[in-house]
């Protein structure tokens, strides 16, 4: 059976970073993205990008807006990643 | 009774207007400097000047060398220069790839700049980039401001 998604690319391993020449506001916040794959939960997620999987919190309370239930994330789902 | 020739009487008053006008006024005062009028600066307000991608910046955060088409393991990045200022501005790049749209990262930044500043964001895949076409569109406080169209070939 083939999915519609079956053949999009995997973006899941996107390192980003970003910097300025101009000044920091005092309340600067850096927020960037993690694309889910298949197998992906919020701890591991967390344990993959902060190292602790603890902090999975950090990343539902960023996303509350997609995320109604933190153990229901489904590959190809975009997510803000906080203060990453 | 001692009287006086009108001539004499004239010549008295002169004398003594004569006097009068003599007398030295003491010197005006050094004239104050005027300090030179200096321009007030109109706060030039926050706007995107350009946004131009390629491989490598320098350390003023400028592209080295624009590109628009990049190898698979090329790390991609944008430049955005702005000029004004503010206390605060959310620019955000948001990266896509193909005709859907797929989202293949998108970050954000909050600056304060002063004056002429060089923001960069910049992308990599250590896996390879998949070949094709890729869109960053760049936004300010939530507003798009530039879009940028390029091509990762083999």
């Amino acid at each position: 059976m083939a999915f519609p998604d079956e053949k999009e690319p995997d973006f899941s391993d996107v390192e980003s970073g970003s910097s300025s020449s101009a000044a920091k506001p005092k309340d600067e916040v850096v927020t960037r993205t993690y694309t889910v794959v298949g197998g992906d939960s919020l701890s591991k997620i967390a344990k993959k990008i902060y190292g602790d999987g603890g902090r999975w919190t950090e990343i539902f309370d960023a996303n509350k807006d997609t995320i109604k239930n933190p153990d229901m994330i489904h590959p190809g789902q975009v997510l803000k990643i906080p203060g990453a | 009774m001692r009287t006086f020739h009108p001539a004499a009487m004239l010549a008295l008053v002169a004398a003594v207007a004569l006097g009068a006008c003599a007398k030295k006024e003491p010197p005006p005062p050094p004239p104050t400097p005027v300090p030179a009028p200096t321009a007030v600066p109109t706060p030039v307000p926050f706007k995107v000047t350009s946004v131009d991608l390629g491989k490598s910046i320098g350390e003023d955060k400028k592209i080295k060398e624009t590109a628009a088409a990049f190898a698979p393991k090329d790390t991609i990045y944008a430049a955005i220069s702005s000029e004004g200022a503010a206390a605060k501005v959310t620019l955000k790049a948001h990266w896509t790839f193909g005709a859907k749209n797929q989202v293949v990262n998108e970050e954000t930044r909050d600056i304060a700049p002063t004056g002429p500043a060089v923001s960069e964001f910049h992308i990599a895949k250590p896996s390879g980039w998949p070949v094709g076409k890729y869109k960053l569109e760049v936004s300010a406080d939530g507003a798009s401001v530039a879009t940028k169209d390029f091509e990762v070939k083999k």
